[in-house]
């Protein structure tokens, strides 16, 4: 049956390519956003893995809210389950930059950096050290932004800082981090002792969660941010985002296949008469099905394929321009382009079900007489 | 000729509704076909012989009465086992031909067979050999846009012969094609009836009828004695 299907969708060529575009056009919105939205996923999830042994303390008004302070992080030390606790500044990179979603600055202990920046290794240069002051540590996508090696000056809210070290790629936020000493983080920026945010290693063994609420009963004036509530916060934040992304994908992709239905519909009109001719002959329902449905579910083939190529190749440009500014916007994933893959298939036969039920219902002897 | 009948229709009526309005199109036929028979079934338009044909060729649904097909009571067999019945046991050749104009002349003839089951090469082979015995081995590669009408008409002749039908059912075979195409149909009629081909030939055409066995004439639904 499938070169009857081939046949009769090449005999109306046109409108078979512009079918199939319509498919490709909500596929590769698909592969596009979805990608956007698996390197969102991937970026969080990495993230996650490098910081989830730690409690996150903040000011009870919130992150940017005043009162943790430098004395602060004795206090949280002094908590009974507390192997240590570093104070850390966190400001965005560029001075007109809008919240914290970009690149960022921290300021940290020099001397506590490899400790807090752990498990991230060096790519080249050293951590901070003790004594360091206008010294920074920055990650590959600010190195590569700006071409910076060891020995570079970077220039950071119209300091000069000379790069010491790079950290490898990690994925993760680390990535389009410079870290600075807290203290002249706190100077250059003008906060006095002001912190963003005290993140605390547990000893071994101890209760995370537990831990959290004992920092928050025993420090007054802060609250913790467990990793467990971290993820869950972060998580909805994420999964918002993917249903945007992915519901407006979604939508392109339904459009294509209302196309496919009204291809399909018009075919079965078209076809009436040799619909009739074949069952005259003997087809059976699901030969009839086979054939308007093989018709559908082709079309969703074709343009799944073309989308996810096109969804491909620009997901690759787009990444090629934006490494040069030091961001990875899109990941392709096996799992995206499976699910891209099976929903132009799936579109295309949901697509074609009405059409194909209509062909099976009619009346031989009406079909015959059809046209 | 053969006196079995392949063919037995009794007290056959059908009645269609043009919207409230009933229009008995078949009423209380009753007639029987002998194996290798070839039986023109003549009337004016409107008179019920295409219905008739339709029921026959179980396109069509009765209201009462029985058809029976190479012993098969087919007013009796679920809806689902009529789709076999029309592979098997009846062969349609149509005025307006109705070939598939994406498939070639060898194509459209192999098509039938597809839904018999009938591997590849066996249909093939079968569709080849029909098609040159109806003198169309030179078009065999042909789309139907690429041949006469006589030419399109054989090439449906050659279909409806694919799986050896008990029953070729011909409605106004002739009712497109030249005298001459008519002619040349009406042997290739009579050359399979020779064979033990049973065909029924809805015509309004008397020279047609005139080299069948036998005529049934319908009027209003009804047989004529």
């Amino acid at each position: 049956m499938f070169d009857i299907i081939i046949r009769s969708a090449m005999q109306r060529k046109v409108r078979t390519i512009l079918t199939i575009s319509g498919i490709a056009l909500g596929i590769f919105a698909l592969v596009v956003m979805g990608a956007m939205s698996e390197n969102f996923n991937q970026t969080f999830d990495k993230s996650m893995s490098l910081t989830s042994d730690k409690v996150r303390v903040f000011a009870e008004s919130g992150m940017f809210g005043a009162g943790l302070t430098n004395d602060k992080v004795s206090d949280v030390k002094r908590v009974p389950g507390v192997k240590d606790a570093y104070g850390m500044l966190m400001m965005t990179f560029d001075d007109d930059q809008f919240g914290m979603s970009g690149k960022q600055v921290i300021g940290v202990a020099p001397e506590k950096s490899a400790k807090i920046l752990y498990p991230v290794e060096l790519k080249s240069g050293r951590f901070l050290e003790a004594g360091d002051t206008y010294q920074t540590v920055i990650g590959t996508s600010i190195a590569g932004e700006y071409d910076l090696q060891v020995g570079s000056k970077l220039e950071l809210h119209e300091k000069n800082f000379t790069v010491v070290g790079e950290l490898e790629y990690t994925g993760s936020f680390y990535d389009s981090t410079a870290a600075i000493p807290l203290d002249t983080a706190q100077d250059v920026y003008n906060v006095g002792d002001t912190l963003s945010v005290i993140l605390t290693a547990p000893e071994d063994g101890t209760d995370v969660e537990l831990l959290a609420k004992m920092i928050e009963l025993n420090v007054k004036g802060t609250s913790t941010l467990s990793p467990t509530e971290l993820q869950e916060e972060a998580g909805q934040s994420l999964l918002i985002l993917s249903v945007i992304t992915i519901s407006s994908a979604l939508l392109a992709a339904i459009i294509g296949g209302l196309s496919v239905m009204n291809t399909m519909l018009m075919s079965v009109t078209e076809r009436t008469r040799e619909f009739g001719v074949l069952k005259a002959m003997g087809a059976e329902t699901k030969d009839i099905l086979m054939i308007t449905l093989g018709e559908s579910a082709l079309m969703g083939i074709v343009g799944g394929v073309f989308g996810i190529g096109a969804g491909g190749v620009a997901v690759y440009l787009l990444n090629s321009w934006l490494e040069t500014k030091g961001i990875i916007l899109f990941t392709i994933t096996p799992r995206l382009l499976l699910v891209a893959m099976l929903f132009a298939i799936v579109i295309g036969m949901i697509a074609g079900l009405y059409p194909a039920y209509r062909a099976t219902r009619m009346s031989p002897m009406e079909a015959l007489r059809h046209g | 000729m053969d006196d079995v009948p392949i063919l037995e229709v009794k007290n056959l009526s059908k009645t269609y509704f043009q919207g409230k309005i009933p229009v008995t199109a078949v009423h209380d036929v009753t007639f029987s076909i002998s194996k290798g028979e070839l039986v023109a079934i003549m009337g004016p338009s409107g008179s019920g012989k295409s219905t008739l044909l339709a029921l026959i060729g179980c396109l069509e649904t009765t209201d009462t009465g029985t058809i029976i097909i190479n012993g098969i009571d087919v007013t009796d067999v679920p809806e689902k086992r009529l789709p076999r019945i029309r592979r098997e046991e009846l062969g349609f050749v149509f005025q307006h031909f109705n070939l598939l104009s994406t498939l070639t002349a060898l194509g459209n003839v192999e098509l039938a067979m597809r839904f018999s089951h009938v591997p590849k090469q066996q249909r093939l082979e079968r569709a080849e050999m029909l098609l040159k015995n109806l003198g169309m081995g030179v078009r065999l590669h042909h789309r139907p846009t690429e041949l006469s009408g006589g030419e399109q008409q054989r090439v449906s002749i050659a279909r409806a012969m694919a799986n050896s039908p008990a029953v070729i059912l011909a409605d106004e075979p002739t009712g497109e094609v030249d005298s001459a195409t008519r002619d040349v149909i009406i042997e290739t009629f009579k050359e399979m009836r020779s064979h033990g081909q049973t065909i029924i030939v809805v015509t309004h055409d008397p020279v047609v009828a005139e080299h069948c066995d036998r005529v049934i004439h319908i009027i209003d639904g009804t047989l004529k004695k």
